[in-house]
Parts: C-alpha cells; sequence; structure tokens
C-alpha cells in the first residue's frame, strides 16, 4: 500500500495557487490543513455552516490531484451493504441456473448424498468470489489504483453504528468481507468527511481525522471568491454585494446566507443587468438568498441603511 | 522542543479540551513538517490535530494565545543601565550582572528554570500566587541582590550609586514581570481546575446560600447537568426500542406465506414520553431558591417536550409560554418579579392555588401526568384544601412534592407539610443542585 504520493503536494503555497486554477479559494488554513493531511496521511473531518464549500473542497481536491472522486452520501439507515459491498444475488441465483447440468454431472457418479456435498464443496467459493461482489463506494475507493478521493458527505446524518463501522477503514485503510478475508487499499485514498455539526461525532472517529472548520469568508477573500466564481460582474458592484452580504450575517436571521447564496446572488445581479445595489433591485431579489419569510421581514426594515453602507464600502 | 509541546498539551486538557495520545502524536509530527517558525502555521496545525469541535477550537485559541506569548523582557529594562558603565564588577552575584548588562534573554530563561524547578504547574489555588512569585525571586537570587543593593548605596561614589539605583529599577522590574509570569501560568494551569473545584462545591451547596454573583455559574452548572440526563435518557430510549420476539404477532403475520415464518415481528415497547405538569411557589419565604428552581425549569422545558408549568403565591398562572418566548435570565425576571402577569405577590395561599388547579386545569392531568409541587408549604394559616390535593393524586401518575426545608421544619409554625405530605406519593428536602439532579433523573 502506498501513500498519497503527488508530486503537486510540495508547499502550502502550491497547493493554494493550484486550487486557484480548478476555481477555488482556498484561504491559509485550508491550504495548510490539506497539506499535513497529505503528509501524515489523514483523513480531514471538515466541519462549518452550510454552503460555505465543504464538499466543494473535496470535489476540487479530486480534480487537482487528478484522482476519481468517489462519493458516499449519509443518510439515516445506511448500512454496509449500501455503503461497502453487496453480493449480486441475480447473478449468482442466474449462474447457479445456468450451471445446472454442469452440478449434475459433479453429482452424477456420486454414490450417496456426503459424497456429493463433498465433490460440491470443490466449487463452492466460486459464487462468493470477487466476480460477485458488487462494490459500493467505500470498497471502490480502496480498489482504485493509483488513489482516489473518497468523500463521506454528511456524516452526521448516519447512525452511530455506521460511524463506529466507519473507524476500520479510517485508521486501516482496510475492510473485512467474511467470505473472501481482509481486503486491504491498493494505494490510499484521499478520505475528506463533511459533517453540518446536527449531531455531536463520537471521540473515536474525530481522533483519527485532522479536524478543520470553514468559517464565513472575511470580505477579501469573498471578493476574491466572487471574482473567480463570477468574473463578469464590476468591480464596484462585486464590493458592494460582498459588503451588503457581510452586513446581513450580522444580523439576527435564523439562516445566515453563504458563500454559495453570495454566489448566486452575484449570478442574478449579472443577469439583471444591475450595475449597482438600489434599494428596489435588492428588495426584489431578497429571496435569493434568505430563505425563511421572517429573515425577510427583518432584512427588509434595514434595507435603506445596509445598501447605503455598501454603496459608501465601494466608494469609500 | 517536545518538551514545550506536552506542556501546551497539559494547558489545553487542564482547560477543558479532551487530548488523546494518538492526537498528541499527530500534533508532534506536524511540528516536525511545519516547523516552529510561522506562529500562524503553528496554529492552523496544532488547530487541526488537537482540537476537534467549534468549541474546543475557541478554548485553543485563547490558550494558545496565551502560552505562546512568554516573550523576553520588556525592551525598557534597558533603559536605567543605558548610563551605567559595563565594566565588570567584582562581586557582584550573577543576577546583578545580568540587570546590569541587560541581559534579558538570560534573565527569561533564568525565570522560566525558577518556574520549573519549583513546578509552576502544580500550582492548585488563586492564594498561592504571591508565594510562588516570592519562592521564583529567591531561586532566581533576590538576596544576593539586596545585599548588593545595600553595600553598592553604602559605597560613596557616584559610579556605585547610579548602579544601586540601577539594580533598584532593575528589580521592581524584574518583580514585575515574574508577577506576570506567575499570573499566565495560572491562568493557564489552575483556573480550570479551580472551575472544578468550585462546581463540586457549588453543586452540594444549599441553594439559598448561593450567591448572586455565582448565578451565571449555577446557570452553566444546571446546563451542563440537563444535557447530561438527556444524553442519558435518549439512550435508554433506545434501547427501549429493542424488543422480545412477539410470538402471537408473528404468527398472524406469516398465515399470508402459509406458515412458515419469514418475517419476525418484536415487541416494541412504547416509549412513555415524560408529561410533567410543574407547580412552583414563588413567594417571599422561598425567594432564595426559587431563582434556581426556575433556572433548572427552564431548562427542563427545554429537555422534555409535554412540560406545563405553573407558579403561584397568592393565586396560580400557567408561565408555560414564558419559558417558551423568552431567554432564560429574563425568563427568570419575569417570572420573579411577576412582571405584566396576573399574580399577586403577597401572601402564599396553597389553599387558593389548589382551587385555582382545580378550577381551570384538572382536566389536563391524566394518568400518565407526573405532577411536582416546588414549595416550603407555609400557607399562612389559610385553609390547605387538603381534599383537593388528594384529588390530584388520585389523577396523577405521580405526585412528588419537593420542600426546599429539611425535615425537621416540616409541621412547625405555618408549614401544612403534615398534612399534605401524607397525600404525596414522594416527599423529599431539596435544596442542593445535586438533589435536584436526582430526583429528576427519578422522574424521567
Amino acid at each position: 500500500m502506498t501513500g498519497v504520493n503527488n508530486e503537486k503536494i510540495t508547499s502550502i503555497d502550491s497547493i493554494q495557487k493550484s486550487f486557484k486554477e480548478v476555481d477555488y479559494i482556498c484561504s491559509k488554513p485550508i491550504a495548510t490543513t490539506l497539506y499535513l493531511a497529505f503528509c501524515l496521511n489523514k483523513p480531514i473531518l471538515v466541519e462549518g455552516p452550510a454552503g460555505v464549500g465543504k464538499t466543494d473542497l473535496a470535489n476540487k481536491a479530486a480534480a487537482f490531484l487528478d484522482f476519481p472522486l468517489v462519493r458516499l452520501q449519509c443518510y439515516e439507515g445506511l448500512d454496509e451493504s449500501k455503503s461497502l459491498y453487496e453480493w449480486k444475488y441475480g447473478k449468482q441465483l442466474l449462474y447457479t441456473q445456468i450451471l445446472k447440468d454442469k452440478l449434475n454431472d459433479i453429482v452424477k457418479e456420486k454414490n450417496n448424498l456426503a459424497e456429493s456435498i463433498d465433490a460440491l464443496h470443490r466449487y463452492d467459493d466460486i459464487f462468493f468470489s470477487k466476480q460477485f461482489l458488487e462494490p459500493r463506494p467505500l470498497l471502490s475507493a480502496l480498489q482504485h489504483q493509483g488513489g482516489s478521493v473518497l468523500l463521506v458527505d454528511e456524516i452526521d446524518k448516519s447512525d452511530d453504528e455506521f460511524e463506529a463501522f466507519l473507524l476500520e477503514i479510517l485508521s486501516d485503510f482496510q475492510v473485512s468481507i467474511p467470505e473472501i478475508g481482509t481486503i486491504k487499499a491498493e494505494s490510499m485514498p484521499f478520505v475528506f468527511l463533511t459533517s453540518n455539526n446536527t449531531r455531536e461525532l463520537s471521540d473515536a472517529l474525530k481522533r483519527r481525522c485532522l479536524h478543520l472548520f470553514i468559517p464565513f469568508p472575511e470580505p477579501e477573500l469573498e471578493r476574491e471568491i466572487i471574482n473567480v466564481k463570477v468574473p463578469e460582474i464590476s468591480e464596484s458592484l462585486r464590493i458592494q454585494l460582498v459588503d451588503f452580504i457581510q452586513q446581513v450575517r450580522k444580523l439576527d436571521i435564523k439562516k445566515l446566507p453563504s458563500i454559495s447564496e453570495t454566489i448566486d446572488w452575484a449570478r442574478v445581479l449579472l443577469l439583471l443587468h444591475a450595475d449597482k445595489l438600489s434599494k428596489e433591485t435588492v428588495r426584489d431579489t431578497l429571496n435569493v438568498f434568505l430563505k425563511f419569510e421572517n429573515d425577510i421581514t427583518v432584512v427588509n426594515d434595514k434595507i435603506h441603511e445596509l445598501t447605503q453602507h455598501a454603496l459608501k464600502e465601494a466608494h469609500g | 522542543m517536545e518538551q514545550v509541546l506536552a506542556n501546551f498539551i497539559v494547558a489545553l486538557r487542564n482547560a477543558g479540551v479532551r487530548i488523546s495520545i494518538s492526537e498528541s502524536i499527530d500534533a508532534a509530527n506536524s511540528l516536525n513538517i511545519m516547523g516552529y517558525k510561522d506562529k500562524a502555521l503553528l496554529r492552523t496545525s496544532l488547530a487541526a490535530t488537537l482540537a476537534k469541535t467549534l468549541n474546543e477550537k475557541e478554548i485553543f485559541d485563547t490558550c494558545f494565545d496565551l502560552f505562546f506569548s512568554f516573550d523576553e523582557f520588556p525592551k525598557d529594562h534597558n533603559g536605567p543601565n543605558q548610563n551605567c558603565e559595563m565594566e565588570e564588577q567584582e562581586g557582584l552575584s550573577p543576577l546583578s550582572t545580568m540587570i546590569l548588562s541587560g541581559g534579558q534573554t538570560e534573565l527569561a530563561t533564568l525565570m522560566m528554570q525558577a518556574g520549573q524547578a519549583l513546578e509552576l504547574s502544580n500550582m492548585q489555588y488563586f492564594t498561592q500566587r504571591n508565594p510562588f512569585v516570592r519562592r521564583i525571586m529567591n531561586y532566581m537570587g533576590l538576596e544576593e541582590l539586596d545585599n548588593d543593593i545595600s553595600q553598592l548605596s553604602q559605597d560613596g561614589s557616584a559610579l556605585s550609586q547610579q548602579q544601586a539605583q540601577g539594580l533598584r529599577d532593575g528589580r521592581d522590574l524584574l518583580t514585575e514581570y515574574v508577577r506576570t509570569y506567575v499570573d499566565r501560568n495560572y491562568e493557564l494551569y489552575t483556573r480550570a481546575t479551580q472551575n472544578n473545584i468550585l462546581e463540586r462545591h457549588l453543586m452540594n451547596m444549599k441553594l439559598s446560600n448561593i450567591e448572586e454573583r455565582n448565578v451565571h455559574d449555577m446557570h452553566m452548572i444546571i446546563k451542563k447537568m440537563v444535557k447530561r440526563l438527556k444524553d442519558l435518557h435518549s439512550r435508554r430510549k433506545r434501547n427501549f426500542r429493542r424488543g422480545q420476539l412477539d410470538f402471537k404477532k408473528t404468527i398472524r403475520k406469516n398465515i399470508t406465506y402459509g406458515g412458515p415464518l419469514f418475517e419476525l415481528m418484536w415487541k416494541k415497547r412504547k416509549i412513555d414520553r415524560p408529561n410533567v405538569v410543574v407547580i412552583c411557589d414563588v413567594s417571599r419565604s422561598v425567594r432564595m431558591v426559587v431563582r434556581f428552581f426556575l433556572l433548572f425549569l427552564y431548562s427542563l422545558n427545554e429537555l422534555i417536550v409535554k412540560i406545563r408549568t405553573f407558579i403561584f403565591c397568592n393565586n396560580l398562572i400557567e408561565v408555560s409560554s414564558v419559558f417558551d418566548d423568552h431567554p432564560v435570565e429574563e425568563a427568570v425576571e419575569i417570572l420573579q418579579k411577576g412582571i405584566g402577569l396576573d399574580i399577586g405577590l403577597s401572601r402564599t395561599n396553597y389553599g387558593q392555588a389548589l382551587c385555582d388547579f382545580q378550577e381551570n386545569w384538572i382536566n389536563s392531568i391524566t394518568n400518565k401526568t407526573t405532577v411536582i409541587i416546588l414549595g416550603d408549604a407555609r400557607n399562612n394559616f389559610y385553609e390547605p384544601e387538603t381534599d383537593l390535593l388528594r384529588n390530584l393524586h388520585d389523577k396523577a401518575k405521580r405526585l412528588i412534592w419537593l420542600n426546599p426545608e429539611g425535615p425537621t421544619f416540616w409541621g412547625t409554625g405555618d408549614s401544612e407539610m403534615h398534612r399534605y405530605g401524607p397525600l404525596c406519593d414522594f416527599i423529599r428536602e431539596c435544596n442542593t443542585l445535586n438533589h435536584l439532579e436526582r430526583i429528576v433523573d427519578d422522574i424521567l
């Protein structure tokens, strides 16, 4: 088994630069954690509010490393057969039917039951071999030659039992299948786990991972992200809308707008051919980044001050 | 440098971050890769390996700032010595020479050595700070320094006078610096332990004796307690979900398959969600405890879905909505002072309260309801209305009376405990947080 060996990972700066090439602005802490994870061969547990680019980080890491991305979306009730492997029952049945004659041939010469079973025993493992194994995301991530990026998305949505079951994979990169034995990773996959913190994860899981918290971005960083994602938008509008969103995040509302919503808003403003923020355009497009009726009312009341502040920010 | 990391981890652990050995190893490995040079890198890499929740990250940040701010002696310390001539003086102690020559790094190193030799990280109490300052100073050679000063000032020459003054200033600065050093260490290693001691202390202290300034701490403890209870009981509930084989149901289900038992059915125990009604006395006689009862009720309100809260003094009103609509401090304030509520706060009347309850809410009591009454049963010699309490007892699943007074006071003066007591399923003295916790554990 080999670790994630890639000549692309030489320093923190180079990570930042390469991620920018695949349209992902990665702040210093993110780049540092990635670099550490590469060097220590550890999974990364990414936490943070919804929509700050947790899942995208894994996507872009796969693009950057030029590895296939294997994604496992967690939900309540997810179990081994859906995440790890399953026997191809249909294929097994079909093959036994097709091979009926052959089986008859084997058994025909035998005089009694015991002998027949002995004869069959010589062949029975055929039906529980790798050909009949349906690999699910976790197993296929281990089997990829030359490495892969495994994304276990929203691990907090899964059950405790599943979390416990993940431990073997995360620490040893191997899985045990009773009929076949232990399968080890050909080359170590690079693992991302994301969590929205709907429940506390177990200490055992956290211990095996590096922890990365992605907060809402600072204004400069957010402007840079908008610049990369929506390059057509004018600079002054970019400053205005980022400032507006930053102010909204300071208000007492239920769901704070995240980066993905800022990007959506920028795209909407671009479609509307707006060249600067005005009360009217903001009011008409509030629902792009606010998702609750109450939140919209709160922001609507302050729309004038917020817009003025944003305009001043762009000019000053 | 491993020692530094180990000390840092001890400090983090003291501050309440759980760090396992494998995590320390990760941290050490990451330091090997990153090095100590860049403080921002150091912070990120240690944060990634050691602090694993948002809460822990916050603790980590404060600890990191405290721990890695042990800088050198302040530069202005150099000031008074600048005028002195730097020639080596015969017979001066090493400390005096260091001060006179302005060797800040050496002074800092010496101080750290003193701190380690005297096991500063074992400091436990606030009051130990001054003795530690003294002992570190002595270890560094304060006595010799004092001798030097007195000798130099007795000597008449101008140079000696100047040097004596320089040493005096240096000594003052040094004392101050050692004090900050000890304070920082106290902050790092001791505060958390102190908090634990305080917490344990508060748990067993009579609620009526707890002072106003500890209220905030109390709220934190209560929150923790309720969280623990919640964790405990959610697990218990989960276990209830596993049942035994329900044979009758299995047979019935499998009739459709003509006999063979394909599908097994399990006996499922229905989860009994706690259904609680709390009636709380808020009169002056129980004023000191009521605050904590209310705090606890507030936290309980978040934990139990079906809970209704009533308070009474002259009369009885329902206040469940106050808990839902207001943050904790506000809610407690409102309830204690009866702001905007239809309640008279002069003389407690248990009889009237029972009448009010009987009239308006008795129908909400079913055989699944647990009724808890918090109060001292001091009825100001009004009619006790024991029949109504009996009625309440008959309708409810359980009737619990928690009294902040000890059993010796029950029935004395205007206390009606002896009449109310026999009608309850369970009466208990309740005046520390420990009592409260045990009782709630029973109820859930």
